[in-house]
């Protein structure tokens, strides 16, 4: 029997510090997965941790990882020629065909733009299915800002928009000081034939939901994707259960209104 | 006539054998009722020894499951208690190794196991195995661990003719009949209640039983009133037992069905480089079971967390499999320290004014 717990290893092809916390990693990996779905990275003596791709590309994958504990830690310590220890791809991802033919809105916070990245280039490798996409990101800081090398491709191809919720100073892609939700508020956005594409931190997501449903947006155009404590990655371990649904199977990205109205 | 002790041969033959195939087919013709007089029992015992472990519940200080070793210790297994801990514990042990850890690396472990024979097991329990299989056994993420154990253990059930004691409520719960042989007291003798090709080959030497009977199901005065819980979700219908809660996980510890693990790297101390990667049985009680890394906290009030198991034996888990995940043992009654009665609070105060 196929011992699913078990981890495939795979070379580091190059490694990026996005931010002071967060590093991006390029892996040779080729793997069949959709945008949102996410991987466990394993180094053994330390742990596991799950993480999305935040790649959509054939001939590789990237996983962007925000030092945040012990595991985060040694993982933000492989180098490039060396090996990672992935298992997966796990959990649902954005059913991207469904979207054909949409203007898509991504809206993220912090280290919620990674697994948005993968969607962007999802779109950049199907451009004729999709009208457009406009990107709303927000970070604490001009340090935290991430996949800051892309800003450039992303505006000339998209409407882009980088809120910094403090001291945003002088910044080429940044409106005034504030939280992504305050842009959104402002924005001239219609509703319709728009995909909302939802990643970030709880406080983000209660803010930015309503504000979006009161521009007229129906809770099934909104994508999110959840985050919780997982371990197992494939419906057992229990950890990650949201009112009997499992973010790691029947998630991680879930519609908005199949998970509405949860309280943990 | 005599007891006839399963060959090793008819053992063997299941070995490697998906246990589906074992448990739902090959019974074409088979009679399914066996006659065991009692004096033959202590014999089937210790031919059980003879093929592998045998496992069942001894009353010491409490009834609990261990292992009987020594043909005389089979005088000592006991017919009339609830044993404190379930045998899930031969299942799924509070602490498994899943992989080597050896210069940095993983290696897979597997272990070589012997038959094992967990007898005198009470419905409830054996429902529980079933409940367990929906979800280590599930056909995309099948667990090669769990596996291993379930092919190579053979339940054989005792029924509770008489309720057990005044905290069981299995009568009410939708207990299905999940086993390899079934104990049922006559009197005089044993029916014997054959549900697998490894509980067969176990009493094929056995008289068949005479008349069309089916043990019945046990009977409890205790009933849990089979309603279901969404509508009662909110914090109101649960603050009355939370306040009484303290958090101290015995009723995750005691169930029967309760899965949920942990997975931790655990290092030699005088060689870093080695150690091993254990699955640990984890409880949703426990504050730090929801926390993410970076410190946010998805259950952090213990109301919450509360709900969560009940929510989850009663509502979640049936949802999904259609089946309670609750086998009404009545242990995280029995045992809370402070007396929470989940069964009567559903009963009397989930209730729409």
């Amino acid at each position: 029997m196929n011992n699913y717990l078990k981890h495939t290893p795979v070379k580091i092809l190059s490694k990026t510090w996005e931010s002071p916390d967060t590093v991006t990693f390029k892996v040779d990996w080729q793997v069949q997965h959709d945008p949102g779905q996410f991987v466990n990275i394993s180094i053994p003596g330390k742990g596991e941790s799950p993480i999305s791709f935040c790649s959509w590309n054939p001939d590789y994958c990237e996983f962007n990882v925000r030092v945040v504990g012990n595991v985060t830690e040694a993982i933000s310590e492989l180098e490039p020629g060396g090996t990672m220890h992935v298992r997966g791809p796990y959990g649902r991802g954005y059913p991207m065909r469904c979207f054909k033919g949409n203007h898509l809105l991504f809206i993220g916070g912090g280290c919620g733009v990674a697994p948005l990245k993968g969607i962007i280039e999802y779109v950049q490798h199907h451009r004729e299915d999709f009208e457009g996409a406009d990107l709303y990101f927000g970070y604490r800081s001009r340090d935290d800002i991430l996949f800051k090398h892309l800003l450039d491709a992303w505006k000339s191809e998209f409407f882009l928009h980088v809120t910094i919720d403090r001291d945003a100073g002088e910044f080429q892609y940044s409106c005034p000081t504030g939280f992504v939700t305050e842009a959104i508020k402002h924005a001239q956005i219609d509703p319709n034939g728009k995909i909302v594409f939802l990643c970030g931190p709880p406080v983000m997501m209660d803010k930015t939901i309503p504000l979006l449903l009161e521009k007229g947006f129906h809770e099934d155009q909104l994508w999110v994707s959840a985050e919780r404590h997982m371990k197992c990655c494939t419906g057992k371990c229990g950890h990650c259960m949201i009112n009997g649904k499992y973010a790691c199977k029947d998630g991680p990205v879930f519609r908005y209104d199949e998970i509405k109205g949860v309280t943990e | 006539m005599s007891v006839s002790p399963c060959s090793a041969q008819s053992l063997l033959a299941h070995e490697g054998k998906p246990l589906n195939s074992v448990m739902a087919s090959d019974r074409r013709g088979e009679r399914l009722g066996k006659i065991l007089r009692k004096d033959q029992l202590k014999p089937l015992f210790q031919a059980l020894q003879r093929k592998g472990s045998l496992y069942a519940p001894v009353k010491t200080d409490m009834v609990r499951f261990q292992e009987i070793t020594t043909p005389e210790d089979v005088d000592a297994i006991d017919f009339s208690g609830h044993a404190f801990f379930p045998p899930k514990k031969y299942l799924l042990p509070n602490e498994e190794e899943l992989f080597a850890i050896r210069e940095g690396e993983l290696r897979e472990t597997v272990a070589e196991l012997d038959q094992q024979f967990i007898v005198n097991v009470r419905m409830c329990d054996l429902n529980a195995v079933g409940i367990l299989d929906n979800l280590y056994l599930d056909p995309e993420y099948p667990d090669p661990y769990y596996r291993a154990k379930r092919d190579a253990t053979t339940f054989i059930g005792l029924n509770c003719v008489h309720e057990l004691d005044e905290y069981c409520f299995c009568g009410s719960m939708d207990l299905q009949r999940e086993y390899d042989l079934l104990l049922h007291d006559l009197g005089e003798a044993y029916y014997v209640d054959v549900r697998s090709d490894k509980g067969m080959a176990l009493v094929e030497g056995l008289p068949d039983a005479e008349d069309d009977f089916t043990p019945p199901l046990p009977r409890t005065s205790k009933v849990l009133d089979p309603k279901g819980l969404w509508p009662f979700y909110a914090d109101k219908w649960w603050a009355g037992d939370n306040e009484l809660c303290v958090g101290c996980q015995r009723c995750t510890t005691l169930c029967p069905t309760c899965f949920c693990f942990d997975v931790k790297d655990d290092l030699d101390l005088d060689d870093l480089s080695s150690g091993k990667r254990l699955r640990v049985i984890d409880s949703c009680h426990s504050p730090d079971f929801t926390r993410v890394a970076g410190g946010h906290d998805f259950r952090a009030s213990r109301l919450q967390r509360y709900r969560h198991r009940v929510m989850h034996k009663l509502q979640y888990y049936k949802d999904e499999f259609k089946r309670s995940m609750c086998t009404g043992c009545g242990r995280c009654i029995r045992y809370c320290h402070s007396k929470i009665d989940f069964v009567k609070t559903i009963n009397e105060e989930f209730v729409h004014e």
